[in-house]
């Protein structure tokens, strides 16, 4: 910012400056408010259900003019979710999955990528268009033959059978190829004179190398499992062993016609991952950020 | 300076897992196609049976219909709109990191709570009807009526997906040097055109991958549906994956739902070659 004034500045004088200012001034302006905006859109759904949540039973939710402020507060649909679910249960179900479905995709996908990436080999090609064709599949076109394997391995009903089909994304393998791609030669082979065997050079070199598109296939890996809905929802049977997603579908069908717990219900299960968001955003932001040349 | 034994080592554990639980359910499941199977009953071979059925079955084109619909109203918008979100917020004022967070806030929410949030949001005399009165525009009916209800499932679908394809365009745009603007600004190129002959052609893979993902995931979509609408009214928002579904788990026509997902999957595969021919070249 301060190089473009003095850009301005030089270039056109004072009365330039200030002309340059101005403008500066009403297309800042005009961010702000853009973005004011596309925030509320963002968070409008939001507040409306946090609203709905704590209106009392008695309370009308449809109202014209919509009322945001409950005019009966209460806390009790949040406490009658709690007491008729197992939410605790839930949660840590949800809590194990995305722990699996986030270092398996990780490990997985970072070892596949490294010779796809660095290596030359007989066959590459062939092995890297195989896994780019996997990630066309749509899962339900393999939803019905896999449900039968896990059924044959004794899978089917328990929590590694959701998580071992997931384990590895041919997404993830181009994610973190596309990572190692631009790994400088240079780095690569002088860890070769030095000694470094493939295995050192994968852990050592490689992985260091590419922390942020790992930081990224981590976020998008545990969005993905925290909120995979169709197929615990397919394999699992027992709701001692449903994670979030099914119970909360779950919630809906026991109080079909009580939005207010349906609300609260969605609101517990949103708090978790705000809260794993805004603890891990720094760390995001600084990997997206990475490069950024800002004045 | 690597050993050919090297590579398949480290191929082999993500390899197995997809050979396993990707390639093999793919042919087990083309095999499925060409025959009837109900789960209960032995599995009986009828050939191209299933597939000339679908031929014609109206419902199955009427899924197909909505799908690519859906895709059109999907896609273009998840391509473009977060391109410019992406500037907006690439610029490096104060407490423009906020409403990054803001904006991609909605990808981390499951699509089953998503879809809780916007049928309250959809209600006849629900917030976004009231916005319209406000405008001076009539009330919708926005998941009840037919010609209505593909339209405001793309909206609910682009407001969840706006953040996530921003992310990924920022970071494309922060790998563009900073120096080229610099330049246009001093050969007096205005925002426009600036974004034009610098950001779109510097963005090109990053607009190539945006597109092949989020036409997968416009053909794929299906728990938004089943959570909304359950396919309705009068089928209007049956998209292929959710009637796979209804034809897999709820009638068990095993062989049937395999005909059809194999149709989508080359759908799929056809639109990601066209994709790759206009938007990926170097």
């Amino acid at each position: 910012m301060m190089a473009d004034q003095a850009l301005g500045a030089g270039a056109n004088h004072s009365s330039g400056m200030k002309r340059w200012n101005k403008r500066k001034v009403i297309s800042n302006t005009f961010s702000y408010a853009l973005m004011i905006l596309i925030a509320l859109v963002m968070i409008l759904p939001f507040l409306w259900t946090l609203s709905t949540s704590l209106k009392g039973q008695n309370e009308a939710i449809y109202t014209m003019p919509p009322r945001f402020i409950p005019e009966q507060w209460t806390l009790g649909n949040y406490t009658t979710v709690w007491n008729s679910l197992p939410i605790p249960v839930y949660f840590w179900n949800s809590i194990i999955l995305s722990f699996f479905g986030v270092a398996l995709p990780l490990i997985l996908a970072s070892l596949a990528a490294f010779p796809l990436a660095r290596m030359e080999f007989k066959g590459k090609q062939f092995v890297f268009l195989l896994i780019m064709a996997t990630m066309m599949i749509p899962a339900e076109v393999t939803m019905i033959p896999i449900y039968l394997i896990l059924n044959k391995i004794n899978l089917l009903g328990t929590l590694t059978g959701v998580i071992v089909p997931g384990a590895v994304s041919a997404y993830g393998i181009f994610l973190m190829r596309q990572g190692m791609l631009t790994v400088p030669k240079e780095i690569e082979e002088s860890a070769v004179i030095d000694g470094a065997g493939v295995w050192r050079i994968w852990l050592n070199i490689m992985m260091p190398m590419v922390k942020p598109t790992l930081a990224t296939l981590g976020i998008l890996s545990f969005i993905g499992a925290w909120n995979n809905f169709l197929w615990p929802f397919l394999v699992l049977d027992d709701s001692s062993k449903y994670p979030l997603t099914v119970g909360l579908y779950k919630l809906k069908g026991t109080f079909v016609s009580n939005t207010r717990l349906v609300a609260a219900g969605s609101m517990i299960t949103l708090i978790p991952i705000a809260i794993v968001f805004i603890s891990f955003q720094k760390y995001f932001i600084k990997g997206v950020n990475a490069g950024a040349v800002k004045g | 300076m690597y050993k050919r034994s090297h590579a398949w080592s480290f191929l082999a554990p993500a390899g197995l897992l997809l050979l396993v639980f990707s390639i093999i359910p793919a042919f087990a499941a083309l095999f499925l196609s060409f025959t009837k199977y109900d789960v209960i009953n032995p599995v009986e071979w009828v050939g191209l049976a299933n597939y000339k059925a679908l031929m014609s079955n109206s419902l199955f084109w009427q899924a197909m219909s909505n799908t690519v619909y859906y895709w059109i109203l999907v896609t273009p918008a998840l391509v473009v709109l977060p391109v410019f979100l992406a500037v907006l917020v690439n610029r490096g004022l104060a407490g423009v990191k906020v409403f990054r967070l803001i904006y991609y806030f909605p990808t981390l929410v499951s699509v089953v709570v998503t879809a809780f949030l916007w049928s309250w949001m959809f209600q006849s005399d629900g917030v976004l009807n009231y916005i319209l009165s406000l405008l001076g525009a009539e009330p919708l009916k926005w998941l009840t009526n037919k010609h209505m209800v593909l339209p405001s499932l793309a909206l609910v679908t682009v407001w969840q997906g706006l953040g996530y394809y921003m992310l990924f365009y920022l970071s494309g745009l922060q790998s563009v040097p900073e120096d080229l603007y610099e330049a246009a600004d001093l050969d007096g190129a205005g925002f426009w055109r600036k974004q034009m002959v610098i950001t779109f052609p510097m963005l090109r893979p990053v607009i190539f991958f945006v597109a092949v993902v989020s036409t997968m995931g416009a053909f794929k979509e299906f728990t938004l549906m089943m959570n909304m609408t359950k396919g309705g009214p009068l089928n209007a928002s049956t998209t292929v994956v959710y009637l796979v579904f209804d034809e897999a788990f709820t009638k068990l026509h095993m062989g049937g739902a395999s005909a059809m997902s194999f149709v989508l999957f080359l759908a799929i595969m056809l639109l990601t070659v066209i994709n790759k021919r206009y938007l990926d070249r170097e």
